[in-house]
């Protein structure tokens, strides 16, 4: 797991898997261990992102030139998935099960689709025109 | 890997999709209402005309219809960018399919010249334009993975099903000219072919890539076996070629590879970690489960069948393929485009005021989680009226009824979904400054 296609899809899964027992939990009303998990999720997608924006993205902007392109195109929709977070959290946080259901469904759906553009394109290019990446994902690695 | 043109936002305007998929519920209406006047002499064979009219009015009114709309989406996620001119093309496909093939239901049951020339034409130019606009994204070599693989073979197949479609029209043609007898015997090879490729490789192969994509991701679910993702999509493929030469030995390896297909497909839905209630997943084990029942029946020695099976043998198959199996794959993907694509166009909208968003509907309110649970009951019955049918013709008017509710309560729910989507997008106008790039 030292490439960044490799890296960066395993903390994909890892998102997941935080997501869907968050709401699991929300749907069977435990509301303390959504707010746990919950909160584990939101930290980890906030990492994700940041890592993407602040290193990634600015180092293949770099390498390629394209600095309208796609990565443009994922910050954008990281505000997206941002402001869907913070409506969750609403949700979460008023105890509304089915507000909370119907945003996390939004929510899934949305990161998958970006998920997919990145893991298919945008990740497997990176691995393509950034040169120091191993060096990358272990600095992430030494964070997380 | 090719970036240039790359965009990964071309999302094509919300109209396009939704006119297709609109479009898809209103022929299978038309279907129900072909059942109802045509009676019990619809059932008689695969080759009665009004049999080839309701084939027709499935594959191309319902499947392809759904399918061409739900790719105009799906190309700018896994391939990076969509069609040109989406606008242009989309909408001229659309007009020219639906007329094309509303055409070519007329001339299965009223056979003329003037119809036969106006389906040929419009439906060549329809394909021809479309798989030309696609493949212009597919030759890139952009998007990576198995999708793609079997995204590219599946529009090939449909290339393939074109042309041969219209050389079995023009032979119909010349035989309603009274032409000779070997034409017909050769047009029943070819008709098998036609039909192989359709089921198979268009739609078949399309819902095999897009499934290996979507299951693991939206059900947070191990990935298909990734022998099973390379050389599945293949493998179909090489047999679809064979089939050209050897029909029977083809179809008894496509029949192989889709219970692999369900049985992995089954697998990973079993494995995956989220599994709060959804439609679709249950649509999705309906139709591997059919798939499997399919299989069954197919292997079966004619020795152990009763003589009434024996004799609808080949209508059960393609039935539980279409109506059980692709059928029931696109009303569970519909499930999730139709409110998913409202939302993300509406609050693509909000990208200059975030405060916006809050008048959103999430995705269960664009499309109510019940409404889409008794589509999937309507389906189970409606499906299982339509094996009664087959075994006993009497009793058409039953699954002319299920059908005819089925897909009107289908397309309520599209009507419901769109029209929220635009009272939404009317306050956004009053809400938001003018984005002058709508």
């Amino acid at each position: 797991m030292n490439t960044i296609p490799e890296y960066m899809t395993a903390k994909h899964r890892e998102c997941d898997d935080v997501f869907s027992e968050a709401e699991s939990a929300v749907a069977q009303q435990n509301w303390p261990l959504a707010l746990e998990k919950w909160q584990c999720f939101a930290q980890e997608l906030n990492q994700h992102f940041n890592q993407e924006e602040d290193i990634l993205f600015p180092k293949f902007e770099q390498a390629t030139g394209m600095i309208a392109g796609p990565t443009q195109v994922m910050r954008m929709e990281h505000q997206q998935m941002r402001a869907l977070v913070q409506e969750l959290d609403n949700a979460l946080a008023a105890k509304v099960k089915d507000e909370y259901l119907g945003l996390s469904e939004t929510l899934m759906v949305m990161m998958q689709q970006h998920n997919m553009k990145e893991e298919m394109m945008l990740y497997p290019m990176m691995a393509e025109h950034v040169s120091d990446g191993n060096k990358i994902v272990d600095a992430f690695k030494s964070v997380s | 890997m090719n970036s240039s043109g790359l965009s990964f936002n071309a999302l094509p305007p919300i109209d396009l999709p939704f006119r297709f998929f609109i479009s898809a519920p209103l022929f299978v209406l038309l279907s129900a209402s072909l059942i109802f006047y045509s009676g019990e002499s619809l059932w008689l064979s695969r080759w009665q005309p009004s049999m080839l009219a309701l084939t027709h009015g499935f594959t191309l009114g319902f499947i392809t219809m759904v399918m061409m709309g739900a790719l105009l989406q799906l190309l700018p996620v896994i391939g990076g960018i969509g069609i040109a001119k989406p606008r242009l093309i989309a909408s001229s496909c659309h007009a020219l399919l639906v007329v094309g093939t509303l055409s070519l239901i007329a001339n299965f049951l009223w056979p003329s010249t003037m119809l036969f020339f106006l389906s040929v034409f419009l439906l060549s130019v329809c394909f021809l334009l479309y798989i030309g606009a696609v493949a212009w994204v597919l030759v890139k070599k952009l998007g990576q993975g198995s999708a793609i693989t079997g995204l590219r073979l599946s529009i090939f197949s449909l290339f393939l099903v074109v042309i041969i479609g219209l050389v079995l029209l023009s032979r119909t043609q010349l035989w309603f000219l009274g032409d000779d007898f070997s034409l017909l015997v050769v047009s029943k090879q070819l008709t098998n072919i036609h039909a192989i490729l359709g089921l198979f490789g268009w739609a078949g192969l399309l819902i095999i890539a897009v499934s290996f994509q979507v299951i693991p991701m939206f059900h947070v679910a191990p990935s298909f076996p990734s022998n099973i993702t390379c050389s599945i999509p293949v493998a179909i493929f090489t047999c679809l070629v064979v089939s050209y030469f050897q029909e029977r030995i083809a179809l008894n390896l496509l029949v192989f590879l889709h219970a692999i297909f369900a049985l992995s497909l089954l697998w990973v839905i079993k494995k995956r970690k989220r599994k709060i209630p959804d439609t679709s997943i249950q649509y999705w084990q309906l139709s591997a489960l059919s798939l499997l029942v399919l299989t069954v029946l197919y292997y079966i020695p004619n020795d152990y069948l009763s003589k009434a099976i024996l004799q609808r043998k080949t209508l059960l198959l393609i039935s539980l393929f279409i109506y059980f199996y692709l059928f029931s794959v696109i009303q569970g993907m519909l499930l999730k485009i139709l409110p998913f694509l409202s939302y993300t166009h509406l609050q693509q909208r909000c990208l200059t005021d975030f405060s916006a968003m809050k008048y959103i509907p999430h995705m269960h309110e664009f499309l109510n989680k019940k409404h889409g649970q008794w589509l999937f009951y309507l389906h189970v019955f409606s499906g299982g009226s339509m094996l009664i049918t087959i075994m006993k013709p009497s009793t058409f008017w039953l699954f002319s009824l299920l059908l005819f509710i089925e897909f009107l309560w289908l397309l309520f729910i599209m009507i419901n979904t769109v029209s929220l989507y635009f009272t939404v997008d009317k306050r956004l106008n009053v809400l938001l400054p003018i984005n002058p790039n709508r």
